[in-house]
């Protein structure tokens, strides 16, 4: 399952330092991680670690200061939703539009024609748990239905990337355990590339191909984890206990330098 | 329907009290509606003042004209300050400290200016509703959620498509509210200016009929104006609840 068929994403000694008020900050110092077509892999790391900017460069949102950044062995200068697509934290749906309606939004853009672009749409929201709330609108729907309409939107334009910025996060436990499930089915059929900020070691474990964890600000990758057990994984493994163990040893070291 | 009634019934009773006070009260300041009603007539079939419709033409067409320039130049200023962060710190608080200063006061100077005829009461009510209208934009431009902003530049989105798929609904609310303020100020402006100094237009016969204290015209002229004031605010409020529902 780790098996990664060829190099899709590569980025090569990437730092990002911000202007804050305080003086510069660098947020990522000297980052170079290569990632495999169909790889699930996740960034894990305390917060500030620069993981969510790791994202937006990859998005071609934010720019690197140094280093670059590669996509099919293309250079990331812009946002390419013909290649990427990006969930975000907050689900970010557009208030006026309904479920459906959202879930078209990167066709609309791409200026696929209305018939076909809510055709699209329909067959993703069987998958998505939303048949009967294609016409709801967001403040209609609960926290993990609006974050599956955001993964929808991101589904639907086709992209053979998908980053997650910690899609889960604001959903509480339950939920997020079943909402994991379910994205494991989806990525499982899709068959994409995804690259999956969290915090949570669970997450991690149960879903990656692959953990990268980063270090306190400046962000560097410490120590890559390949993770080869069959899917659906059991969480209460001994193999799996342990693998806890050594992540959370690893994540405890360096939030603890973060808070300090 | 109870409502219906009971509002015609109100009208009723408003009428009959006006009727007694104005019966009592001196003919010369104070008219009944038994006496507005002959002079609506005889304005309405222009047997009193045959330049109504000429005056309605001219007072529409300045409204016209104040109207769409102060939405051009609302929108326009609204929008350089609204974008640009650093320009509008450095006007807004002008701006909001210049709209709270009662406009009146400038029309003096206006008239000097522009003179007695049209440009002065169009100056005048593009000065009452740019104002708000500018407010209005600015106040939605702060609304829109930098996210979906950002959302939308990750699917793809270029400038000119933020600002219609992102930027115009999300404000769109506070936007037309703007418009509509702006136009019931506009009005305003344009009849004020006419009560205040003018040749021609429906605030030039108000202010004729009232001078030669013609009390029963000049009431029958003020429920003419007020047709046209409300007329053109039922018209923003139609385009307002349509704008609601296009979002959302």
């Amino acid at each position: 399952m780790t098996a990664a068929r060829g190099e899709l994403i590569a980025i090569e000694g990437v730092t990002k330092r911000y202007l804050t008020s305080s003086g510069p900050v660098e947020a990522l110092h000297d980052v170079s991680l290569s990632v495999g077509e169909g790889d699930f892999c996740t960034l894990i790391g305390p917060s500030g670690c620069g993981k969510s900017t790791l994202l937006g460069m990859l998005g071609g949102l934010v720019a690197p200061d140094e280093g670059r950044l590669l996509v099919d062995g293309q250079p990331v200068t812009m946002p390419d939703p013909r290649r990427v697509a990006t969930v975000f934290q907050d689900a970010g749906l557009f208030p006026w539009r309904t479920a459906l309606e959202n879930v078209e939004f990167g066709l609309a853009l791409q200026g696929v024609p209305a018939a076909r672009r809510r055709r699209t749409a329909r067959e993703l929201l069987g998958p998505l748990g939303l048949s009967g709330f294609a016409e709801k609108y967001p403040r209609e729907l609960s926290g993990g239905m609006k974050q599956r309409v955001a993964i929808g939107r991101a589904l639907a334009i086709d992209a053979k990337i998908l980053l997650m910025d910690e899609p889960f996060g604001a959903l509480d436990e339950q939920t997020r355990v079943l909402m994991g499930e379910w994205l494991l089915d989806i990525w499982r059929r899709t068959r994409k590339t995804v690259i999956f900020v969290t915090h949570s070691l669970h997450e991690a474990l149960f879903l990656s191909t692959r953990v990268a964890v980063m270090t306190a600000r400046p962000g560097r990758i410490k120590s890559m984890l390949e993770l080869s057990m069959e899917y659906p994984r059991s969480m209460e493994s001994a193999e799996m206990a342990a693998l806890r163990a050594k992540l959370w040893s690893e994540i405890r070291e360096e939030s603890l330098r973060a808070m300090r | 329907m109870r409502v219906l009634w009971l509002r015609l019934g109100l009208l009723a009773a408003l009428l009959a009290v006006w009727e007694v006070a104005g019966n009592a009260a001196n003919p010369l300041l104070a008219v009944p509606p038994s006496a507005v009603l002959p002079a609506l007539r005889d304005l309405l079939l222009l047997r009193s003042y045959p330049e109504l419709p000429a005056s309605l033409w001219l007072t529409l067409r300045e409204i016209g004209a104040a109207y769409t320039l102060a939405v051009a130049a609302g929108l326009g200023c609204g929008f350089m300050l609204g974008m640009h962060r650093l320009v509008g710190r450095v006007w807004g608080p002008m701006l909001a400290a210049l709209y709270a200063v009662p406009a009146v006061v400038w029309y003096p100077s206006l008239m000097l200016f522009f003179g007695l005829d049209a440009a002065s009461k169009i100056a005048f009510g593009f000065l009452l509703g740019f104002f708000p209208i500018t407010l209005a934009v600015l106040a939605g431009v702060r609304q829109v959620n930098p996210q979906l902003v950002t959302v939308a530049r990750a699917y793809g989105a270029g400038a000119v498509t933020v600002f219609r798929r992102v930027m115009l609904p999300s404000m769109l609310f506070t936007l037309v509210g703007g418009l509509r303020t702006g136009l019931a100020l506009c009005v305003i402006g344009v009849i004020v200016g006419e009560i205040l100094g003018s040749k021609a237009g429906m605030g030039a016969l108000i202010n004729h009929a009232y001078g030669l204290l013609r009390t029963a015209d000049y009431v029958a002229l003020v429920l003419v104006t007020l047709v046209l004031v409300v007329g053109s605010d039922v018209l923003a409020s139609l385009l307002e609840r349509r704008a609601r529902r296009w979002t959302e």
